[in-house]
C-alpha cells in the first residue's frame, strides 16, 4: 500500500537531501538505460559533465545558452507567483528581438553607449508592450491568459517571418550577396555587439550579468515592495485582494507587463550579445521560451535558483550534442535529458509530499493533523 | 550476473565523478575523423537524411581508415559554434555544415582552427580552409517538371515552396520550363511555406493547392508531407533531396535527388592526404551529385524514354534548360535567344518565367 | 434508550495518540452502546477529530486498543475499517462532483471490484431507494453531485456509508454547513438509524444540538477525556463547563450610551445592488448606523445579507442609492475607498477572502494597512515593522500560532477570525460590517469574537451585525433591522423585541418599525 500526502511543513534537511538523491537516482535509472543500450555509464556520465560544464570553455559555452533560459524563467516565475500564467515569453522574446534589433539598426552609427542602452529599453518596452495584450485581454475580459498568451507565439514568430522572408521590412537585408541567396536581416554595426564581462577564464555576456541584476530586481520586488506583496494577495485570493482593495486588473496587466519585459530583454540580448541580426528561423527552432517554464518549475519560482537552473539546463544542452553521435542517437540523448529533469522534479515532490508505504507491522510514520496546531489555541480572548 | 555486477560497479563509480576532467587519449594510429552537422533529424527522409546516406557512402569507402560522426537538430544560432568545438575537441579534422544558417558559425570556426578543414552546403563564405558545395538541382527540376507535365490531364500543376529565394526560383523556373515541354502551355501554381522542414505546414501548403484543383504536385521542401496530401486525393507527386517513393509509390512519378556520397568521399580522401584545397563546387547531374530518383509504376515507357533522352543530352551538355529565348510571367521575352543564364545569374535570379502562377517575392 | 443488558459497539481503552509537539489523544477510554447517538463534545483542537480517525483506521494509535462488536481490531486502512462496519461522514465531503449518487455510491466499493467494475444500475438504484425510504433522505440516485445542495450532499455520504453496511457511523459537525430544516431532517434520520440498533457518533461542539440529538455525551478536553454523562442528566451550563474548563459567561450586551448623544455614522438611503447572477438582491434598503451602537441584520440566508456587506465595504456596485459615511457621501463600488473612509469589514468566507490563506499572519495583519507608513514607504515594504506590529497585535489579542510567519490557513477557525478582527479593529475603523463572525467557532472562540465587537461599539465604532443567528443578534444587538427579499422588512429596539414577531418579519411579513 503505497499513499502520496502533502507535507505539513518542509523541513530544512530534506532540501539538501533531496537533490543529491534525485542525482543519485537519475545517475542509477540512466546508468541502467545506457547499459543496456551499450553504452559505458561512467564514461557518459563523464562526458556530459565535463562537456557541460567542467572542460576548459564548456562554462563558457554554457552560459551562452544559459542566458535565454534565465530571462525566459524569469518570465515565468515572475507571472507565476502570482498565479497568472504567461506562457508566452517565447512570443515576448520574439518581439524583444524584433525591438532591439530595430533600435539598433537604425542608431548603427552611433557609440557602443548609446546603442546598447538603447537596445535593453526596446528589448524590455516592445516584450512588455506584446505581454499586456493577454494581460489585458485577462483583467477587462477574462480571457483566459494560457490561450491568448500561447497563440500570440505564432503570431509573433510569423511576425518574424514576414519581417525578413516575406517583406522588403527596414529589418531585411536587401543588399548583400548572401542576403540574395537567403533571406536574412540586416547585421548590427561592431558598436552594437554587446561585450564580453571576462571573469577568471569565463565568458560571461553583457545579457547573463543584465539577467542576474534582473533576477536581484524580480527578488527584492516580490519581497520587499507593496508591488510584490500586492501581488502575492492576488496569487493567494483573488478574492481577499479585492477585499483589500488591491486593484487586481491593473496588476494583472502590470505583471503580464513585467514578464513580458523579462522575455523581451531575453530577446534584446540574444540579438546583442549573440545573434547580431534578427534570425526568425534559429530563434523558433530554439525554443527559449517554453523552456523557461522548465526552468522557473524547477526552481520553485525562485530567482535565484532561475539563474542557477538555466546554468544546469544550458549545460545539459550543449553536454547533449556533445553526447550525440553516430553511435549515440539524439533520442537516446534526449531520454537521459528527460530523465535528469524528471527526477529532479521527482526530488521536487518529494520535498512537498510524503511516500507512506503501509507495513502490516504497526510502525508506519503517520502524518500530524491540522488541528493538532491549534490545540492550544482555542483559549478564551 | 557478470553483466550486473559490472552495471552496477559502472554506476558506483558514476556517482563519484564531478572533479574528472577530460581524458583525451594520444593515440598515433587512430582513424581520421570526419563530421557532420545537420540542421534535421536524420530520419527526415529529405534533405538531412541523403546527406547522412553520404555520410554512409565515405564509411563504406574508405572503411576504418575513417571514423565518422553527426550531430542533428542543431539549432542555427549560437549554440553552433559550440558544437562545432566539441567536435573539434573530439578530434574531428574536416567537419560539414549542411545548413545555410550554419555558415556564420562555421566560418568563425574556420579562422579559430585553422588545422581544421571545413565545408559548408549552400553557402556563400570560403576561407583557405573552408569549401562551400551544392548542386545544380535544376538539370533534375528540369526533368521532374516533363514527368508532372506528362502526368497532369490539365496542366494544372502544384508547387510547395519554402523560401523565396534564388536557389528555390530556379527550381521552379526548371520544373515549369520542363512541364511545358511534355504539356504545352502548363502552369504552375505556388505556395511558400517559409520553412524547409515542417510537416504540418507542408501539408497544409499542399492541400490549399490541391483543392485549387491541380491535378498534379511537386515540392521543394525537405520532408514527403506533400506527399501524404496527394496521396489523400490520388494525385500524382514528384519529391525532392532523396527517394522518397516508399511513402506513397501509387502516385510516386520521380524526384530531383542528390548523392552527396561521391562527393564527400573525395573530399575527405583528400583531407586525408593533405590535397584539400578550399573551392566553389557545384555538382551537376553530369558527375552524378544530382540525379533523378527512380520513376514510379504509373510513369508510361514512353514518357520514361523522353526523359531518359532529355538526361542524356543534359549530360552530354548539348542541352541546357536556360537557354534563351526565355520569357517572364507578363509574356516579355527576359532571356534573349541563345543566351545561357551563367551560375552567377542562377544564384541571383529574382524572376519566375511565364507559366508560374505566384509571387517570386514570396507571399 | 441505554440499558445494562446492552452490548458495547465501540469500545477505545487507553488510546494515546501523538504528534510532534502535541498529544492529541492522551488515555482516552470511550465507549459507545449498539443503539444509541452518542455525542462526542469538544472545542476545535479538543481530539475529537483524532479520536474518529483512529476509529475509521485512518490514523494508528500509538498505545491503546479499539474493540469493535466485541472484536479486537487493528485498522490498516479506512478499508478495513469500512469492512468492521465503521463509517464516517466527514465535515468536508468526499465526493465525486460530476459523477452520478448511485455512481459515488459504489465508487471504490469492493463489492463492485469484485464483480469487474461494473455497474448494475437497476440493482444500485433499487437499493438508494430502499434505504433512502427507510431513513427518510430522499435523494435522487441519478443526479448528479453538483446538482445537490449541501444537505443532500450530506445525505449520499451517509447513504454511502450505510451501502457499505455500515453499523456504527460516525459524523463530524454534521450541521455546520446545514440549514436548521435540513438539521431537523438530519436529527429525524439519525433517529430511524439508533432505533435499528445502528450506533450513531455525533462529533460536535454545539451544546444545543448535542442535548437535542444525543443519548449520551462524552467530552473531551486538551485530548482527554473530562467525562461521559446521560444527556437526560445533565443540562448546557454543564457540559459547556466540562468542554471549556471553567463557567462560560456567555457575553451579553451593556447598556450602550444614549441615542442621543450619538452620531449617525452610516446611512444608506435606497441603496439597491444585483447579485452574483445579475438579478435585483437589494431593493430599496433604508439603514442608519450609529456611533456605539450594534446593529443587527436577521433574516434566512440569502435574502440579500452578503450583498448589503459587499455594497457598504466597496466590493459590489449599488446600482442606485447613496451611501454616506460620518455624513460624506461615498462613490462606492471601490473597496479602497471603503478602507480609507474607515469601514472596516470581517466577510463570512473568513479564510478566501479575510485572509490570504497562504500568506502569513504577520502579512495577513497589514492586509490593509501595508500601503502606508509605518507598514511601508515608498513602496518598499518594513519587513522588522510588519513582524513586530504582528508579535504586538497576536499578544494583545491573543492570537495562537506557531509564529507571526506560519501560514494563516493552519490557524484554527477561532484564530483565523481573530487574525481579522485583529486587524480590521487596528485601522480604527468607523464602522465595521461582520457578517456571520461566530459561524463555525467554538463557544471560547465565538465568546472572543463577540467580546471584540462589543469592544468596538464600546469604543464608537458603528457595527452591523449580519447573522443568521438570531439568539447572537438578540444578545449582542441595539436594534434589530430584518432582511427579506433585498429589502428591509423592519426594524426594531432589542427591548421590544419579540421572537415571534422577528420570526414573522423573516419570513416576509411587514413589521413595525
Amino acid at each position: 500500500m503505497i499513499r502520496i500526502e502533502r507535507r505539513l511543513t518542509e523541513s530544512r534537511w530534506l532540501l539538501l537531501v533531496v537533490p543529491i538523491g534525485s542525482l543519485i537516482g537519475a545517475v542509477v535509472l540512466s546508468g541502467i538505460i545506457l547499459f543496456f543500450t551499450g553504452h559505458d555509464p561512467v564514461d557518459t556520465w563523464q562526458r556530459l559533465l565535463d562537456r557541460g560544464f567542467f572542460a576548459p570553455g564548456a562554462l563558457s559555452a554554457s552560459l551562452v545558452q544559459a542566458t535565454p533560459l534565465l530571462f525566459t524563467g524569469l518570465a515565468a516565475a515572475a507571472a507565476f507567483r502570482m498565479q497568472t500564467w504567461n506562457i508566452g515569453a517565447e512570443g515576448q522574446l520574439y518581439l524583444g528581438a524584433v525591438g532591439a534589433s530595430g533600435i539598433g539598426i537604425a542608431l548603427s552609427h552611433q557609440p557602443a553607449g548609446v546603442i546598447i542602452p538603447a537596445m535593453v529599453v526596446a528589448g524590455i518596452i516592445t516584450g512588455a508592450a506584446w505581454a499586456a495584450i493577454p494581460g489585458v485581454l485577462r483583467a477587462y475580459t477574462r480571457t483566459n491568459e494560457i490561450i491568448t498568451s500561447l497563440m500570440l507565439n505564432y503570431v509573433a514568430g510569423l511576425l518574424m517571418n514576414y519581417l525578413i522572408f516575406d517583406s522588403h521590412s527596414y529589418w531585411r537585408d536587401l543588399s548583400t550577396f548572401e542576403a540574395r541567396v537567403f533571406p536574412l536581416g540586416k547585421y548590427l554595426s561592431d558598436a552594437g555587439n554587446w561585450p564580453n564581462l571576462p571573469i577568471t577564464g569565463i565568458v560571461i555576456p553583457l545579457g547573463f550579468g543584465l539577467g542576474i541584476a534582473a533576477a536581484a530586481v524580480l527578488y527584492v520586488l516580490y519581497r520587499s515592495t507593496t508591488f510584490g506583496f500586492e501581488a502575492r494577495v492576488i496569487g493567494d485570493s483573488r478574492a481577499a485582494a479585492h477585499y483589500a482593495g488591491i486593484r487586481t486588473r491593473r496588476k494583472i496587466v502590470a505583471v503580464m507587463a513585467l514578464s513580458g519585459a523579462f522575455a523581451g530583454l531575453g530577446g534584446a540580448s540574444e540579438i546583442g550579445d549573440f545573434r547580431h541580426v534578427l534570425d526568425p528561423r534559429g530563434l523558433q527552432q530554439a525554443g527559449f521560451g517554453y523552456a523557461g517554464i522548465v526552468v522557473a518549475a524547477l526552481a520553485r519560482l525562485n530567482p535565484f535558483a532561475v539563474v542557477v537552473v538555466a546554468v544546469l539546463l544550458g549545460g545539459l544542452s550543449n553536454a547533449g550534442f556533445a553526447l550525440q553521435g553516430a553511435t549515440f542517437p539524439a533520442g537516446l540523448v534526449g531520454t537521459l535529458q528527460g530523465l535528469i529533469l524528471f527526477c529532479a522534479l521527482a526530488g521536487e515532490l518529494l520535498v512537498h509530499y510524503r511516500i507512506r508505504v503501509r507495513r502490516p507491522a504497526g510502525t508506519a510514520p503517520i502524518a500530524p493533523q491540522p488541528q493538532a496546531s491549534s490545540a492550544a489555541g482555542a483559549g478564551p480572548a | 550476473m557478470k553483466g550486473s555486477g559490472r552495471l552496477a560497479l559502472t554506476m558506483l563509480a558514476a556517482l563519484g565523478l564531478g572533479a574528472c576532467g577530460s581524458t583525451s587519449a594520444a593515440n598515433t594510429s587512430q582513424p581520421f575523423k570526419a563530421a557532420w552537422v545537420y540542421v534535421g533529424p536524420t530520419t527526415d527522409h529529405g534533405w538531412t537524411q541523403a546527406h547522412d546516406d553520404g555520410r554512409k557512402v565515405v564509411e563504406q569507402q574508405l572503411g576504418s581508415a575513417v571514423q565518422t560522426t553527426y550531430k542533428e537538430n542543431v539549432p542555427e544560432g549560437p549554440q553552433v559554434a559550440t558544437v562545432v568545438e566539441g567536435l573539434i575537441a573530439d578530434g574531428n579534422k574536416i567537419i560539414f555544415g549542411t545548413s545555410f544558417g550554419f555558415q556564420d558559425a562555421m566560418y568563425q570556426e574556420a579562422i579559430k582552427h585553422p588545422d581544421v578543414k571545413f565545408e559548408q552546403a549552400t553557402g556563400t563564405k570560403t576561407a583557405t580552409n573552408m569549401g562551400e558545395y551544392f548542386g545544380a538541382a535544376e538539370d533534375a527540376d528540369y526533368l521532374t517538371g516533363m514527368a508532372l507535365g506528362a502526368a497532369s490531364k490539365k496542366g494544372k500543376i502544384g508547387f510547395v515552396a519554402p523560401f523565396a529565394i534564388p536557389e528555390v526560383l530556379r527550381e521552379i523556373n526548371a520544373i515549369t520550363l520542363g512541364a511545358q515541354v511534355t504539356h504545352p502551355g502548363a502552369t504552375v501554381q505556388v505556395v511558400w511555406t517559409n520553412t524547409w522542414f515542417d510537416l504540418a505546414k507542408e501539408k497544409q501548403a499542399a492541400q490549399s493547392l490541391l483543392s485549387l484543383g491541380v491535378d498534379a504536385i511537386g515540392q521543394g521542401q525537405d520532408s514527403p508531407a506533400t506527399g501524404d496530401a496527394a496521396k489523400a486525393v490520388g494525385v500524382k507527386w514528384t519529391g525532392y533531396d532523396s527517394d522518397q517513393s516508399s511513402y506513397a509509390p501509387d502516385i510516386w512519378l520521380t524526384g530531383t535527388v542528390y548523392h552527396w556520397g561521391g562527393y564527400y568521399t573525395d573530399r575527405v580522401k583528400a583531407a586525408m592526404n593533405g590535397s584539400w584545397k578550399s573551392d566553389n563546387y557545384y555538382g551537376s547531374i553530369s558527375d552524378g551529385l544530382i540525379d533523378l530518383a527512380p520513376f514510379g509504376t504509373s510513369v508510361p515507357q514512353s514518357v520514361r524514354d523522353q526523359i531518359t533522352a532529355k538526361k542524356d543530352a543534359i549530360k552530354s551538355g548539348s542541352f541546357y534548360e536556360f537557354t534563351g529565348p526565355l520569357k517572364d510571367q507578363t509574356g516579355a521575352v527576359h532571356v534573349p535567344a541563345g543566351t545561357k543564364l551563367t551560375v552567377s545569374d542562377l544564384y541571383a535570379m529574382d524572376w519566375f518565367v511565364q507559366g508560374v502562377i505566384g509571387n517570386p517575392k514570396g507571399s | 434508550m441505554v440499558t445494562a443488558g446492552r452490548i458495547p459497539a465501540v469500545t477505545m481503552r487507553g488510546i494515546t495518540k501523538r504528534f510532534p509537539g502535541v498529544v492529541a489523544n492522551d488515555q482516552v477510554d470511550f465507549e459507545a452502546l449498539q443503539g444509541e447517538v452518542h455525542a462526542l463534545l469538544g472545542e476545535n483542537g479538543a481530539g475529537k477529530s483524532t479520536l474518529s480517525n483512529i476509529l475509521t483506521g485512518l490514523y494508528r494509535p500509538d498505545e491503546g486498543e479499539v474493540v469493535i462488536q466485541g472484536k479486537p481490531v487493528t485498522f490498516r486502512s479506512p478499508r478495513d475499517a469500512i469492512e468492521a462496519g465503521v463509517g464516517m461522514v466527514h465535515q468536508h465531503f468526499r465526493l465525486a462532483a460530476s459523477f452520478t449518487v448511485a455512481e459515488n455510491l459504489v465508487l471504490g466499493h469492493r463489492d463492485a471490484a469484485d464483480r469487474g467494475l461494473l455497474l448494475e444500475p437497476k440493482v444500485v438504484e433499487g437499493r438508494i431507494a430502499d434505504l433512502s425510504r427507510r431513513y427518510r433522505m430522499p435523494v435522487n440516485p441519478r443526479a448528479r453531485i453538483w446538482q445537490l445542495s449541501v444537505g443532500e450532499q450530506q445525505r449520499v455520504e451517509i447513504l454511502k456509508a450505510l451501502y457499505r453496511g455500515a453499523r456504527i457511523l460516525i459524523l463530524d459537525e454534521p450541521t455546520s454547513l446545514l440549514t436548521p430544516q435540513e438539521a431537523d431532517d438530519l436529527f429525524q434520520t439519525l433517529r430511524l438509524m439508533s432505533a435499528e440498533q445502528r450506533t450513531v457518533i455525533f462529533i460536535s461542539h454545539k451544546l444545543e444540538e448535542v442535548m437535542a440529538i444525543s443519548n449520551r455525551v462524552t467530552v473531551l478536553r486538551r485530548g482527554k477525556v473530562v467525562g461521559t454523562v446521560m444527556t437526560k442528566e445533565t443540562n448546557q451550563r454543564e457540559l459547556a463547563r466540562m468542554m471549556v474548563g471553567r463557567d462560560v459567561v456567555f457575553t451579553q450586551k451593556k447598556e450602550g450610551p444614549a441615542k442621543a448623544e450619538r452620531t449617525v455614522v452610516l446611512e444608506l438611503r435606497g441603496i439597491c445592488a444585483n447579485g452574483d447572477l445579475g438579478t435585483p438582491a437589494l431593493r430599496e434598503v433604508n439603514l442608519s448606523v450609529h456611533g456605539g451602537e450594534i446593529v443587527g441584520v436577521a433574516g434566512v440566508a440569502g435574502n440579500g445579507q452578503r450583498e448589503l456587506a459587499e455594497v457598504i465595504a466597496g466590493m459590489r456596485r449599488r446600482t442606485s442609492g447613496s451611501m454616506a459615511v460620518s455624513g460624506k457621501p461615498t462613490r462606492g463600488g471601490n473597496p479602497l475607498e471603503a478602507i480609507r473612509r474607515g469601514i472596516a469589514y470581517v466577510p463570512e468566507d473568513r479564510l478566501g477572502t479575510g485572509v490570504a490563506p497562504t500568506l502569513s499572519v504577520a502579512e495577513n495583519l497589514v492586509l490593509k494597512s501595508y500601503r502606508r507608513p509605518p507598514i511601508s514607504t515608498g513602496g518598499l515594504l518594513h519587513h522588522r515593522r510588519i513582524r513586530t506590529n504582528a508579535e504586538e497585535v497576536m499578544t494583545r489579542f491573543n492570537i495562537s500560532a506557531r509564529g507571526p510567519q506560519s501560514p494563516t490557513r493552519l490557524l484554527s477557525g477561532g484564530n483565523i477570525q481573530k487574525v481579522v478582527l485583529a486587524r480590521e479593529l487596528s485601522g480604527r475603523p468607523r464602522v465595521l460590517v461582520a457578517a456571520s463572525p461566530t459561524s463555525g467557532l467554538d463557544v471560547a472562540a465565538t465568546d472572543a469574537v463577540r467580546a471584540l465587537l462589543l469592544q468596538a461599539a464600546d469604543q464608537g465604532d458603528g457595527v452591523l451585525l449580519i447573522s443568521e443567528d438570531l439568539d447572537e443578534i438578540l444578545a449582542l444587538a441595539d436594534r434589530i433591522a430584518v432582511l427579506y427579499g433585498g429589502r428591509i422588512t423592519g426594524i426594531v429596539e432589542r427591548q421590544k423585541a419579540a421572537v415571534e414577531e422577528l420570526g414573522l418579519m423573516m419570513a416576509g411579513s411587514t413589521g413595525a418599525t
